[in-house]
């Protein structure tokens, strides 16, 4: 075997470290190419104990092309990220197949690198993030121990170990890099069909029944920072997509409204905040109702929708500031027409309803509240599991079955409202949102979405009416109890979460929280890093705004100041400690040096001993206790403290 | 990958008076392997695609690995800082062999260091893994091609060590020499009769020829001459001695060889002292500056063919 073919060892750690790295990618994959890949691996460690079962280059050229058709097949055209992670899985377990050199080994090493940054883009817990930590350590575990010029028996736990150190060395480096490295705003080129991963979030359009889909999923859609205190639960309805199209069963937005001057009249001191915003595969941001600032580079639109760039599927960060108390004027005809719009789905039934509510009120905001009494006095239920509707919904809903949630109430309020001729539309978005106290900011989460009604009053414009709220006033002051039965019966009412929990499920709450704040933090100083972020960390430090070159540089410098401080961490831990005896022979051999009598380097203690009495005979007594001493303790089996410290004395006491 | 740096601008690893030499900071060159340069490649490569799809945890990776790179090069400096070379004895060699050169190497920290490398300019390296404080044997062998002294050329220490990414090398001028003798050649017939002289004494028991009896062995007493068999019984090692000395006094001379180059004729000579001392002859030898007194064994042939190798080169 030359040095530069591979052992056996190497190369069965290789093929489990592949293993894992392809490992996290399994359940994205398709279920034959993880398969294929599993089979490569096996195959790879039984040929290294049985080599003639090694199959030739032609069958390898076999098993390439069948592994590159059974991908072609699966993803044609090699659409989304899925096809391309399985072109990097079999490309590294072919190279595995046919590693033998060390080449071959660097070439694995290096895919396996590259295949773990490909995780981030599905994955981005820090639970991901210490299994890819472990697995640099193993890979460049491999490489130490190839670069050795013989490898040690055993296991190579040495040189993970030292791995593990040079990891660790090279952790302050890699903060460094990552807060200064200046960033430039992606994407590079168009990220075009690989936006379709699927993540949860609200949609454009809502029919009944989509957002009880969504209020099961317990993932934080955004974190919220505010500036002064958190609102209060009433006031927190976080402003997504208006909705103003309906075709009876559906709500959607309809031909968008133009972006534009909008303006409105505030008595309110503006509240301003932070948002941190989940990957999400929308175009729009949250805000409170009714945003007043918005975040750099995005637009508002006539109703009052944030929209911005390059914010989709991407942890987005962004400042914004709203009132809560607001009037919005005059309405435009443009928004009239679009506010009494209606499907052809309206029953006889429910105009009667209408018209009895208006012929016994007087003006529009009593027929209002004509309405909301009518949820809450009649026998609605608020509902996870509504019952399955027919063909006309709201009909169905308003008159037979009666239970329904947020999207039921929001929509049909919306409907009765265009009939008795009000202006209305459907706001969807997030109401509430719980506070951690740890933190101190607010979680939102998929469960907080909500949908709520908007209606046009003269006296008070575009006017907040919560439907939901009439019926289930505590969904607004708290949110749900966090373990949702999924399997509940259709039509069960809600329980909504009290606030004398038992102490278990406090201190359970409490760790989630503690969690969330870690995981607040990580998203926050890790994930959210961007260019504003970094901007504003540098303004911190005292530096201002620095322009590129400038980071470059301090990026640099500050580098290279890290490499020297960790010499000297280096040299301090193997600085060489002589032991105390050798330190007071030495010491006595420098004394006498100073007298002209040197050591030599071939001369022993006694020797030297000698050739010192017989040049200066006066120092007799002293040399030879010393160098009898310091032979005994050297050489000699007995290693008494007192002895030593008894030489150290003398050693001191000596003067040529 | 080799880099030649231009000879002048060459920082060496000198020996100091002893012989010894220690690797200083100022001497080691670094520079990444090709494998070194893939790895930028890839980090590139990561960091356009966290770019891209605006991934933090993509721009950590690359940056741990930048950094494991950086560390990497600071561990690859170290693994060559401060070992200390001792260049050891050669044995002599006729011209045309391969010169074997050993190199003491020892490492006084308390971190083992592995894949240190020795080469001798276009020869194969040696490679070796250095315990904690230990040393370490290197032998470093090079083709001698022409007879006298032959100092260890330069020598390349070199480490690849931890990830291989980076190749850290120094200049090594150390004091070794071997002594070539000449290449023996052919048996030429030297014109003449060789000078064969009686001795004045002789039959003392050391000759070649004549067995006279046994004495007790003393050391130093060549194995081929000791009585196996009178061993064999349990008598005690004893020496036989031989004699026929006295008529057995060979010279070879210089002007036995006319009409040869001076390197042809060294090397008849070579090829006579060699055949002399095969047959355990007493010889001496005559060149033009100087004269060999006769005398047989290991150190005649060695003063022999020492002479012969510094022949024409000024004494140092």
């Amino acid at each position: 075997m030359t040095p530069n073919e591979l052992g056996r060892r190497p190369l069965l750690a290789l093929s489990l470290i592949t293993l894992l790295l392809v490992a996290p990618h399994f359940a994205r994959l398709d279920l034959r190419i993880s398969l294929a890949f599993i089979a490569i691996i096996l195959l790879r460690l039984t040929t290294l104990y049985l080599p003639r079962l090694h199959p030739g280059r032609w069958l390898l050229l076999g098993i390439t092309l069948a592994g590159a058709a059974l991908i072609f097949t699966l993803y044609p055209l090699l659409m989304g990220l899925p096809a391309k992670v399985a072109l990097l899985a079999l490309m590294l377990g072919l190279k595995l197949m046919e590693c033998r050199r060390r080449r071959d080994l660097y070439v694995v090493v290096f895919l396996g690198y590259f295949t773990l940054s490909t995780h981030f883009l599905f994955d981005q817990g820090m639970l991901l993030v210490a299994y890819v930590c472990v697995l640099v350590i193993g890979l460049s575990g491999l490489l130490i121990e190839a670069s050795r010029a013989t490898s040690r028996p055993g296991w190579p736990l040495h040189s993970l170990r030292f791995a593990a150190g040079l990891t660790a060395q090279a952790l302050p480096i890699m903060l460094v890099l990552f807060f200064l490295f200046p960033r430039i705003e992606g994407p590079l080129w168009n990220l075009g069909v690989d936006n379709s991963i699927g993540k949860t979030g609200l949609s454009d359009s809502i029919t009944l029944g989509s957002i009880s889909q969504l209020i099961r999923s317990r993932a934080v859609a955004f974190r919220v920072d505010f500036d002064q205190t958190i609102p209060p639960p009433r006031l927190r309805y976080w402003r997504g997509p208006v909705l103003w199209h309906s075709d009876g069963r559906r709500w959607s937005r309809g031909r968008l409204m133009e972006p534009g001057p909008v303006t409105y009249r505030s008595d309110a001191d503006p509240v301003g905040y932070q948002v941190t915003l989940e990957p999400s595969p929308n175009d729009w941001l949250y805000a409170l109702d009714l945003p007043e600032t918005l975040p750099v580079g995005a637009t508002l639109s006539a109703d009052y929708q944030i929209s911005a760039k390059n914010v989709r599927n991407r942890r987005y960060r962004y400042v914004a500031s709203s009132r809560l108390a607001y009037h919005t004027g005059a309405l435009s005809e443009r928004q009239r027409r679009l506010g009494l719009q209606l499907p052809d789905t309206i029953t006889p039934r429910m105009r009667a309803l209408v018209a009895g509510w208006r012929a016994g009120t007087g003006g529009d905001a009593q027929l209002v509240s004509r309405a909301l009494q009518f949820f809450r006095s009649e026998p609605f239920y608020y509902t996870l599991n509504p019952p399955l509707l027919g063909t006309n919904p709201v009909d169905q809903f308003l008159f037979d079955s009666r239970r329904g949630f947020c999207e039921h109430y929001a929509t049909s309020f919306t409907l009765l409202m265009r009939l008795a001729g009000i202006p209305a539309r459907v706001v969807t978005g997030y109401q509430g949102g719980q506070r951690n106290p740890l933190g101190n900011y607010l979680i939102v989460r998929q469960s907080d979405a909500h949908a709520w009604s908007e209606v046009w009053l003269a006296e008070s414009g575009w006017t907040r009416i919560d439907p939901t709220a009439a019926v289930a006033p505590e969904r607004i002051e708290r949110s749900f109890e966090f373990d949702l039965d999924e399997n509940a019966d259709p039509g069960v009412p809600v329980i909504f979460a009290s606030a004398d929990s038992d102490l278990l499920r406090g201190m359970m709450q409490q760790f989630r929280l503690g969690l969330d704040a870690a995981n607040a933090s990580w998203h926050r100083w890790i994930l959210g890093y961007s260019r504003q972020q970094q901007q504003s960390l540098l303004q911190l430090l005292g530096f201002g705004s620095l322009s590129e070159f400038k980071l470059a540089l301090a990026m640099v410098l500050a580098t290279a100041a890290l490499l020297p401080l960790l010499l000297l961490l280096l040299r301090r831990r193997d600085r060489i400690r002589p032991d105390p005896v050798q330190g007071d022979y030495v010491k006595f051999c420098h004394r006498l040096a100073r007298r002209g009598l040197v050591r030599q380097p071939h001369e022993g203690p006694r020797d030297f001993a000698r050739r010192v009495i017989r040049q200066r005979p006066d120092l007799q007594r002293q040399v030879s206790a010393i160098v009898n001493l310091y032979i005994a303790l050297r050489y000699g089996p007995s290693d008494d403290p007192q002895q030593r410290r008894r030489l150290h004395q003398l050693v001191r006491g000596f003067r040529a | 990958m080799r880099w030649q740096v231009p000879e002048r601008f060459i920082r060496r690893c000198r020996g100091d008076a002893r012989g010894g030499a220690t690797v200083g900071a100022q001497q080691i060159y670094i520079i990444p392997t090709r494998y070194g340069l893939g790895f930028a490649l890839l980090l590139l490569l990561i960091w356009i695609g966290s770019v891209n799809y605006a991934n933090n945890l993509g721009f950590l990776l690359t940056f741990l690995l930048a950094g494991l790179g950086l560390v990497a090069m600071l561990h690859t400096w170290r693994n060559l800082l401060g070992l200390t070379l001792r260049p050891g004895r050669s044995d002599p060699l006729f011209k045309g062999q391969q010169a074997r050169f050993e190199i003491q190497v020892g490492n006084p920290r308390d971190g083992e260091r592995p894949g240190i490398r020795l080469q001798l300019a276009a020869h194969e390296a040696v490679a070796g893994d250095l315990a904690p404080r230990s040393e370490q044997r290197f032998t470093l062998s090079a083709r001698a091609e022409r007879r006298g002294r032959f100092s260890m050329p330069r020598c390349i220490l070199s480490t690849r060590y931890p990830l291989g990414l980076l190749h850290a090398w120094c200049y090594l001028e150390l004091d070794g020499e071997a002594l070539v003798y000449p290449a023996p050649g052919p048996r030429t017939p030297a014109t003449g009769q060789p000078s064969y002289q009686p001795s004045q004494q002789g039959d003392k028991g050391v000759g070649a020829d004549d067995f006279v009896g046994l004495r007790s062995y003393r050391p130093g007493d060549s194995p081929r001459q000791i009585a196996w068999k009178v061993q064999a019984r349990e008598q005690g090692l004893q020496t036989k001695q031989f004699g026929g000395d006295r008529a057995d006094q060979l010279w070879i001379n210089w002007g036995d060889y006319p009409g040869l180059e001076t390197e042809a004729r060294l090397s008849a000579l070579c090829r006579a002292v060699l055949d002399a001392a095969e047959r355990q002859q007493v010889f001496g030898l005559r060149l033009p500056e100087l004269e060999l007194k006769p005398a047989r064994g290991d150190s005649q042939r060695h003063a022999a063919l020492a002479a012969l190798a510094l022949y024409g080169e000024p004494r140092p």
